[in-house]
């Protein structure tokens, strides 16, 4: 019986919500700087209230996974030692301060040196929930996940996520733009063109980077003398083979192949339709892999001795 | 007060009947599914073929009976995000159900399958030395029910003047994750750690 879906979910919304957070923060940076920050706002700020929702779904998602939830504020008790209250603490820390942010920037309260100080804050401490995450799965006696390959891992989805949603955002955010007010002018589309191919770029390199650590991880199993990470090997190959292969095809489709076609598209001032369904198509593709992904990371799981 | 209570256990002696498991099942009414001792069946060996054509195998069994270990450095304590996993002064490990809240991380941690969750009250529960009847001079329900005297229970440094060092022998995990509160006299066909074949996987 196969019962980990929600913390599939928990960990795939939670680091795609950090990694969208970090690439909107960087993309309202340079928007501002060179567009100024009204016209940054505008490209930026309904992505950035779609991430709360998200967040949420993951946090109460992940109550599903105990079996007894009338206990869960006991679950922040350990941080002292234990990586999974410091998840679940943190967890809470960036969904509060991600809110408070969302809400001031999103009703212009306070002054811009607020709001971005809090967004730093809010990308530091999601950058260490992202980290905390993979060290809850670094246990001595699973050794398909006690790796630093994990932690390479789940940086690389939150951030390959991440991007790839921003950039599906910020296209249907164009779209209500126009059906709103047909001219949007130039700097609107040029923004999001620039932003676009940014973001393509951004996703082939991490997908590079997935094409290095996959076959590391694989070889280092292969390598460990314990019985267990043959096990964790076999599911992979054996049991699974199939879904790792398409897992393998739909990443690099979506981050490799379209990812490429949407650089071109926006390269050359390709229609905002076009743009938009690349954006999309490739978000979709990514997402659905990494989600195999982290149900053949769970699936694999083969714990030491009896 | 002992310093760290500890199981012993002569693999020799033990004839595989399960008598430990039923009797602490029964002690504490575990539900189906809930076995906090258990008794692993290691299988071992294969066919040699002889230059005149013959064949000879030195196939070998036994069985190696485990509960909790109540480690030095049990891998369950540090994870447990609640706090309800605690050693106590006489170094028995124990869970505080009305903190737990099931998430299974001591589950995944521990080598020995000791935490095991009960799925109807949500919690996870694990063997407890029988701690409040040995505390008052009893005997765990597991060692007073060995027909063989394979199982026996004491002051781990005592054990380990009597018995020896031993605490790992395949199927055990490697002793080097949790340094286990144990003391083993193997088999006299004992195999190394990470060696053969647990023989009844659904049983442990």
């Amino acid at each position: 019986m196969f019962s980990e879906w929600p913390l599939i979910v928990f960990t795939i919304v939670m680091q795609l919500a950090v990694g969208s957070f970090v690439i909107l923060g960087g993309i309202h940076f340079f928007a501002a700087r060179r567009y100024g920050s009204k016209e940054a706002d505008k490209l930026s700020d309904y992505a950035l209230l779609a991430i709360g929702p998200a967040v949420a779904l993951g946090i109460i998602l992940s109550l599903l996974h105990l079996g007894n939830p009338m206990n869960a504020p006991y679950a922040i008790a350990h941080f002292g030692t234990s990586w999974l209250s410091r998840e679940i603490i943190l967890s809470l820390a960036f969904s509060g301060i991600g809110a408070v942010f969302a809400l001031l920037q999103w009703r212009k309260i306070g002054s811009s040196t607020l709001r971005n100080a809090l967004a730093l804050i809010g990308a530091a401490v999601g950058l260490v929930l992202v980290y905390a995450i993979s060290m809850v799965y670094q246990i001595a006696t699973v050794p398909a996940w006690n790796t630093p390959l994990t932690t390479v891992s789940f940086f690389i989805t939150a951030f390959l996520l991440g991007s790839l949603a921003i950039g599906a955002a910020l296209v249907i955010n164009y779209w209500n733009l126009r059906r709103k007010s047909a001219d949007q002018g130039n700097t609107q589309y040029t923004m999001l063109a620039t932003t676009l191919k940014w973001i393509a770029l951004i996703s082939v390199v991490l997908l590079g980077m997935q094409f290095i650590v996959i076959p590391l991880y694989l070889a280092a199993l292969a390598t460990n003398p314990t019985n267990a990470a043959s096990d964790s090997l076999d599911v992979l190959f054996s049991e699974y083979g199939l879904l790792f292969v398409l897992r393998l095809v739909l990443i690099f489709l979506g981050a490799g192949v379209f990812a490429v076609f949407l650089y071109r598209m926006a390269s050359s001032n390709g229609s905002v339709r076009v743009l938009g369904n690349l954006a999309v198509i490739a978000f979709t593709l990514v997402l659905v892999s990494e989600v195999l992904g982290r149900f053949l990371f769970y699936a694999s799981m083969v714990r030491v001795g009896i | 007060m002992a310093k760290q209570y500890a199981f012993y256990f002569d693999s020799n002696l033990c004839t595989g009947c399960k008598a430990c498991q039923i009797a602490c099942k029964d002690k504490w009414d575990l539900d189906v599914g809930v076995t906090w001792r258990r008794v692993a069946e290691f299988g071992d060996g294969e066919w040699a073929v002889h230059n005149d054509g013959t064949y000879t195998q030195n196939i070998s069994s036994y069985y190696v009976s485990v509960a909790c270990n109540h480690c030095s450095s049990p891998e369950c304590l540090p994870n447990c995000p609640t706090e309800a996993i605690t050693k106590n002064e006489d170094g028995v490990v124990m869970i505080d159900e009305s903190r737990c809240i099931g998430c299974r991380y001591c589950e995944w941690a521990c080598p020995y399958s000791a935490p095991q969750f009960d799925a109807k009250r949500g919690v996870m529960t694990k063997c407890n030395f029988c701690y409040e009847t040995v505390s008052q001079g009893g005997v765990p329900s597991c060692v007073a029910a060995c027909p063989t005297r394979a199982l026996k229970f004491g002051e781990l440094e005592e054990l380990q003047a009597l018995y020896g060092t031993v605490s790992e022998v395949a199927p055990l995990p490697s002793a080097s994750y949790t340094n286990p509160s144990l003391v083993i006299t193997p088999h006299r066909n004992s195999a190394p750690v990470g060696t053969g074949e647990l023989a009844n996987p659904e049983e442990v």
